[in-house]
């Protein structure tokens, strides 16, 4: 039986990696499929030995599969490579000096790395991405205005997305819906016909590395649809800086 | 208060001038404009100042960013080469003959305009160039309007006009948030209504006349206007200044032909 371990936001600490991947491994169910949703790496120098363990799996462990994140994105906008032009967005969030660590932390071959990415994964009904189907920006938790939180599924016609963004563990499920819709041109008007919404869930995955000492991610198995929200505590003591928040 | 809105008026004066003059009989108070001043028309510049000495208060459309930009307009949005090459030389066109205080006029347009209970946008509130068209799903319409606020969204863009009324919105959630017990929760949502000020300019409902509408805030009553004018002037300004005559032959049919995206929700992410 498959199950997934999905995960986001290690934020460059190798630490709070190493334990989820124990604690996956002591898993009864062996886990097949390994989705890491961004933000491998953060202003911190570990993030090149994340992201070397990364690429470099162990013979009993799965394969990840890793798409960006936010802290990615920044990284290909200050190598030129991004959408946007000028880093602004991280900036204004951690100054100029975090622009600077970020540039030094990763070395120029591991950013084709990053530049090689996915924005997302679309496995079964399920989308996998660290933001949201919009950008990697975007933040998800359950107070986001619900009709935002349907539109964010809607717009790649998904049953299930998987986001890291807000770091938060959460289960948000779209139960049943409706809206009546009349439309008037110039040449004719539609009466008001119904439009129903199928079930479908978001689902917060969790935060491994910006909470020292506490890893957060999730399993699934899509056969069952059952989820498990994993909290792993681990050392944080041996050299591991917090990360710059 | 009578509000008119109109949009896409794409370098046609001819056009511009008889909206105007139907609004002036229609003794609207105030009048607004969703953008895509100029792009596929022959007198950019002419419409652009004519907004400005009415002192229009105007959105930037998508056409009007890419003048500023310097950028094509979104490759993506064209269905073929043959497509993409008309625009890119129509985009070329207009970015030779525009005038700098015009490009600068252009660039100091605002994203969207709110008055009140009302926002006017030129695509959608997320993107200029998202086409809101009427058989977008409601929920997402929906989304669209709650974006902004407001209770109308008024918007242009796909240059066919409409009003969609978006009525009894209702969403059945539950959340389980870690460290947390489980919540129910019901969303509802008021009538809102999106409405499509079509195209002054450019009209692809099938017609050659302009439209426009006119939105009475007094009765909450909506009208989608069609204007006639001479759009064989403007058809015979299209061959003589060199811009691809199949412009002149959509305008005079008022139909998009062979240009209708394959995808018209997709949004550029340029």
């Amino acid at each position: 039986m498959t199950i997934w371990a999905i995960l986001s936001g290690i934020e460059g600490n190798l630490a709070a990696y190493e334990a989820v991947l124990t604690d996956i491994k002591r898993q009864r169910q062996p886990i097949e499929e390994l989705y890491i949703l961004g933000d491998v790496i953060a202003a911190r120098p570990e993030s090149k030995n994340v992201i070397e363990r990364i690429r470099s799996p162990r013979a009993n462990e799965p394969e990840p599969q890793v798409c960006q994140g936010w802290w990615e994105e920044q990284l290909l906008i200050l190598h030129g490579l991004g959408r946007a032009g000028e880093p602004t967005e991280l900036i204004e969030r951690f100054g100029m000096e975090t622009v600077k660590i970020l540039w030094d932390a990763i070395p120029r071959h591991m950013v084709e790395w990053v530049r090689s990415l996915d924005f997302g994964f679309f496995e079964l009904d399920c989308l996998l991405i660290h933001g949201s189907s919009v950008s990697v920006s975007d933040e998800l938790t359950p107070n986001t205005p619900p009709m935002q939180m349907l539109d964010r599924l809607m717009r790649m016609d998904a049953n299930l997305l998987f986001c890291g963004r807000s770091g938060l563990t959460f289960q948000y499920e779209i139960q049943q819906g409706s809206v009546t819709s009349s439309i008037i041109t110039l040449d004719q008007a539609t009466s008001p016909q119904a439009t129903f919404v199928r079930p479908r869930q978001i689902v917060g995955v969790g935060n491994v590395g910006r909470v020292p000492g506490q890893a957060t991610y999730t399993l699934y198995n899509p056969n069952t649809n059952q989820l498990e929200f994993r909290t792993v505590r681990y050392a944080s003591g041996k050299g591991f800086q917090r990360a710059r928040q | 208060m009578k509000i008119a809105v109109m949009s896409c008026i794409h370098g046609n004066y001819e056009a511009l001038n008889a909206v105007l003059s139907d609004i002036d009989d229609q003794n609207a108070d105030k009048v607004y404009c969703l953008g895509d001043l100029v792009g596929y028309g022959p007198h950019p510049n002419a419409v652009v100042e004519m907004i400005r000495a009415l002192d229009i208060p105007t959105c930037q459309g998508c056409w009007d960013e890419d003048i500023v930009e310097g950028l094509n307009a979104c490759e993506c949005s064209y269905p073929s080469v043959l497509a993409e090459k008309r625009g890119k030389l129509a985009h070329d066109w207009t970015n030779q003959v525009i005038h700098p205080e015009v490009r600068e006029y252009l660039a100091q347009l605002p994203f969207s305009l709110r008055d009140d209970n009302l926002c006017f946008v030129h695509g959608s509130p997320h993107n200029q160039h998202e086409y809101l068209l009427p058989e977008v799903n409601a929920f997402v319409a929906m989304e669209r309007v709650l974006a902004t606020g407001a209770d109308v969204l008024f918007c242009g863009h796909t240059h066919v006009p409409y009003v969609r009324s978006l009525d009894a919105g209702q969403l059945q959630i539950r959340v389980k948030v870690t460290g947390k017990s489980e919540a129910n929760m019901s969303f509802s949502a008021p009538l809102k209504r999106i409405v499509n000020a079509g195209s002054v300019g450019e009209p692809r409902h099938g017609r050659p006349n302009a439209t426009y509408v006119i939105y009475d805030t007094n009765d909450d009553q909506i009208i989608l206007r069609e204007v006639e004018y001479d759009y064989q002037k403007t058809c015979a300004a299209i061959i003589e200044k060199g811009l691809p005559p199949i412009f002149a032959w959509r305008l005079a049919r008022g139909m998009e032909f062979a240009e209708r995206a394959d995808d018209p929700t997709h949004v550029c992410e340029r």
